[in-house]
């Protein structure tokens, strides 16, 4: 059986999500800003009554830091029993690819390196498969700065 | 144990009809594998579960069938159709037996035997097991079966319905400020009210669907005080109690790992092998005491074993070994400190790396796991006698009350908890200072390092620093400090989770929140702030000598001021006035060279400015340096001011030390020291009163009722690590012998005391046996009063 993955546009690049992670995807404006977090950290977003804490994804794969313009799409993914809303600069589709993960080619920059677990292929495009955990762990950031 | 068995009769009786299919497919296929593993499970669980229960009739039943089931298993034995129907008849029974446990009947046990005998091996019992397969059957359709009034929920749905309720809640408030905005009709208002009333109800029976039993945590621990002592080879018996104390789910979940780790601490290093203790004097079964109980919305968690403690000293050393404390910071630390050190990361006292414990891992991460949840640990040991571990955890995870308060234009939340006092910085008694560049204020004589908030979180400063409020906190295991804000907004029980790893790692944060106004706020985490601002460690000692050097300069120490009998206005220390009383003029005399007040039975040397003038009472200050007493007759008091004994000295010793303002009138300052001399000189002999040391540590009881007794009775009382401690001339202590007296001079008596009338003997007396324990203080004492 094949996954579902969500395309979405990190820093300019179309990448996949994998979908069982997905909670949802939802546009949100207002975040509450946290000091003295490391930059992947937008800050604070409160979906109902769930306090989400904001990733700003291109900080995340060391791609400089987010457009924010006042509001964004998110896409909402629990990890690790904790709520998150990660920017992303566009939602695109969700695709159920034919042909199974397969290792990344391609030397990666460290930031990308760090996220992504493998390359899909839809519709002749590769791309990068980025997996939350990665993406909104602290140790992930760590390590790129 | 009610919770108990109703979960184990609704988790039987569920057991059981899943496995009535596999019964009857069994019967068809007894040699079937599958079916033969689910039905030996089964009865293994019954029998496990009633050993623990106490229920010994389910425990033979279902331990005979187990041993069967197992024979089979193991290949020893066939199954045949004669098994099949004495195992059918045993879980019948099972059933039987489970749902008149709860309905409260009898079922008549005398063809339990019989059951059994049915499973051995051999045909010649077919007829006889037919026959009492047959009955069984019908008892069980004349049981009644009770209706279940408690059902099992997986916890992921109570958690939805607690979200569910929060954002119900969310959305009332935002409605309610909708409707207080637009002024709306009183029926809509009304009907709106009553709506809220509800979902506040739910909410708060919702929030008890959380709460559960300690016994769920305690339950595990029979069994793994068993295993360990059997696998240390030790004798350990123990005693729970407060199971009943409710909880949250959530926060049993997170003590658990704590307290298993401190039983398996007590177990492996507290107490000690069998013969070890009957060499020691204490009986080869050592003790271990674990039990909750409620003190107001905290739970206190305690582990109490009597082993052999903890020795500070050997910490230190190990300490000093590893890397972690210098020689020269451990000559410093007291008693408490070197005991804590138990908690730092990286130091296991046990001589060697045991699979129980023992990893140099422990200790530390228990006390991470208990102030992450806002609980705090705490220690005590006597070496030799004991440990005794206390958690102190909230009642729920999930509120907190908390301040709010704004920085940087932004809002946060402190844990109430740890909130001391808060101060404005514009108030007369806050003074702002700096010190070597870093904030110091001085509340009232005590100095505290400050973290501005709004700074410290690279925040813009929305206000001046007079501005400032101060609050002033305690964090759990930290020292005091202030944190200056801009604004203090209120008091709010706030529903706080767990903030994500990335915000955790900055480490001043303890979790989120979000208040009514849909804007998610930070909980700070005081302890955090301490360290990242880097004033919890050199600071704290830098801000110890500075205390001790206040203390010597005795900044600001409360003065009385009085009027002397020549109308002066003069000022002495607080701290040498016992009291202030009047005295009637007849037990006044100018015998033996000098007046003197006689009072209570005993002489005392009455000092004055000059000739006492005539009249029929005088107000004098009765004072002690500690060992001699002495009273100074005074006109009348006139105030009592806190002041700095900083004044012009007198040309000439005498009585007057010199002359210091206060409000703007020169007071003189009464020499002390001169005058205690004085009355040294004329040849008072200290106080004919003995010296009794009451080794009782805090116990209020021993300060509160037992001190004015010893006093009444003639004796004056003083505390260990006083001045004079060691020159006690009895030891009275408050411990029934548990600990060792303290040091004293030679062929001290020691009295103790016991708080159990039973248990009374010669040197031990029932502390409410007051004729009792003034006789045995006056014999006790006797040689010592003659040698006087």
């Amino acid at each position: 059986m094949n996954h579902l993955y969500l395309i979405v546009t990190i820093a300019g690049h179309r990448v996949a999500l994998p979908a069982a992670t997905v909670e949802s995807v939802v546009e949100i404006d207002g975040i509450e800003p946290v000091p003295l977090v490391a930059p992947h950290v937008a800050g604070l977003f409160a979906l109902r009554s769930r306090v989400m804490t904001v990733i700003d994804s291109a900080a995340a794969v060391g791609a400089g830091r987010f457009d924010w313009q006042g509001q964004a799409e998110a896409v909402i993914a629990n990890c690790d029993g904790h709520g998150y809303a990660i920017l992303v600069e566009n939602v695109d589709d969700v695709v159920e690819p034919g042909v199974p993960v397969t290792q990344t080619r391609a030397v990666m920059s460290p930031g990308w390196a760090r996220v992504s677990c493998g390359t899909i292929e839809v519709d002749g495009d590769a791309l990068l498969v980025v997996d939350p955990d990665a993406l909104v762990s602290i140790n992930s950031f760590a390590k790129a700065a | 144990m009610d919770d108990l068995l109703v979960d184990f009769i609704a988790e039987t009786r569920e057991t059981l009809e899943t496995l009535s299919g596999e019964i009857v497919a069994w019967e068809a296929a007894p040699s079937d594998r599958t079916r033969l593993d689910v039905i030996f499970r089964f009865v293994h669980t019954v029998k496990g579960s009633c050993g623990f229960l106490n229920l010994p009739r389910l425990e033979k039943l279902s331990h005979a069938a187990e041993d069967v089931l197992a024979d089979c298993r193991a290949d020893r034995r066939q199954p045949d159709e004669a098994l099949v129907t004495a195992v059918l008849a045993i879980i019948d029974r099972i059933a039987e037996l489970t749902n008149a446990l709860e309905s409260g009947d009898s079922v008549s046990d005398h063809d339990d035997a019989a059951l059994i005998a049915a499973l051995a091996q051999g045909g010649g019992q077919k007829t006889q097991q037919d026959e009492h397969a047959a009955p069984t059957a019908v008892v069980q359709a004349q049981t009644a079966r009770g209706i279940s009034r408690s059902i099992r929920l997986p916890v992921d749905l109570l958690d939805r319905m607690m979200a569910g309720v929060s954002d119900m809640v969310l959305a009332r408030n935002d409605l309610a400020r909708r409707l207080r905005e637009s002024g709306v009709d009183p029926a809509i208002d009304a009907a709106f009210e009553r709506l809220s009333l509800c979902i506040g109800e739910m909410r708060d029976s919702i929030t008890r669907t959380r709460m559960a039993r300690i016994e769920n945590l305690f339950s595990a621990l029979p069994r793994m005080v068993r295993d360990l002592s059997a696998e240390l080879g030790k004798q350990v018996t123990l005693e729970i109690d407060g199971g009943d104390v409710e909880l949250d789910r959530e926060m049993i979940e997170m003590i658990r790992d704590p307290l298993t780790h401190i039983v398996r601490n007590a177990i492996d290093h507290g107490i000690e092998m069998p013969a070890d203790r009957v060499a020691a004097g204490k009986p080869a079964f050592g003790r271990l005491r674990v039990s909750a109980r409620q003190a107001g919305n905290q739970i206190a968690i305690e582990a109490v074993d009597d082993g052999r403690g903890i020795d500070a000293e050997r910490l230190v050393e190990k300490a000093i070994a590893n890397g972690i404390l210098t020689a020269e910071k451990a000559a410093t630390m007291n008693a408490h400190a070197k005991l804590h050190l138990i908690f730092a990361a990286g130091l296991s006292t046990a001589k060697q790396v045991t699979s129980i414990s023992g990893r140099g891992v422990g200790m530390d991460v228990v006390r991470a796991n208990v102030e992450r949840i806002g609980g705090i640990v705490e220690i005590d040991s006597k070496v030799g006698s004991g440990l005794r571990l206390s958690m102190k955890v909230p009642l729920t995870l999930t509120i907190i009350p908390a301040l709010t308060v704004s920085a940087g234009g932004r809002q946060f939340a402190i844990p109430r908890s740890a909130i001391e006092e808060l101060i404005r910085v514009s108030s007369a008694s806050a003074r702002l200072g700096e010190l070597g560049g870093a904030k110091m204020v001085n509340i009232r004589g005590r100095r505290l390092p400050v973290v501005v908030l709004a700074p410290f979180l690279a925040l813009e400063s929305q206000c001046e620093e007079h501005e400032l409020t101060m609050v002033v906190l305690k964090p759990a295991g930290g020292d005091h400090y202030a944190l200056a804000v801009e604004e203090v907004n209120d008091h709010e029980e706030l529903v706080v989770r767990p903030a994500a790893p990335a915000l955790m790692a900055c480490g001043v944060y303890a979790g989120t929140t979000l208040p009514d106004n849909s804007h998610p706020m930070l909980l700070l985490d005081p302890a955090g702030i301490a360290q990242a601002a880097g004033i919890n460690t050199e600071d704290r000692m830098a801000e110890e000598v500075e205390q001790t050097i206040e203390e010597i300069a005795d900044e600001r120490a409360p003065t009385l001021l009085f009027r002397d009998l020549d109308g002066k206005e003069r000022a002495i220390r607080l701290a040498l006035v016992e009291r202030i009383e009047e005295v009637s003029a007849t037990f006044t005399s100018f015998s033996a060279g000098r007046m003197r007040l006689a009072q209570e039975g005993r002489i005392v040397p009455l000092m004055s400015c000059c000739t006492l003038p005539e009249a029929e009472k005088y107000r004098v200050l009765r004072m002690t340096d500690g060992t001699s007493n002495i009273a100074y007759a005074i006109s009348e008091v006139v105030d009592i001011v806190p002041m700095d004994f900083m004044f012009e000295r007198a040309i000439d010793p005498g009585l007057i030390a010199g002359v210091a303002l206060v409000e703007g009138r020169p007071v003189e300052i009464i020499d002390s020291f001169w005058l205690f001399a004085e009355a040294q000189k004329e040849g008072t002999a200290p106080d004919r009163e003995l010296l009794c040391l009451l080794a009782a540590g805090d116990d209020p009881w021993a300060r509160q009722v037992l001190t004015p007794l010893l006093r009444s009775g003639g004796y004056r009382v003083i505390f260990p690590n006083t001045d004079g401690a060691d020159q006690a001339d009895v030891v009275v202590m408050c411990d029934e012998g548990t600990t060792e007296p303290p040091a004293t001079a030679d062929e001290v008596p020691v009295i103790r005391l016991t708080a159990h009338q039973d248990q009374a003997e010669p040197d031990l007396v029932y502390r409410y046996d007051r004729a009792g324990l003034l006789e045995t203080l006056r014999t006790r004492t006797e040689r010592r009063r003659r040698a006087r």
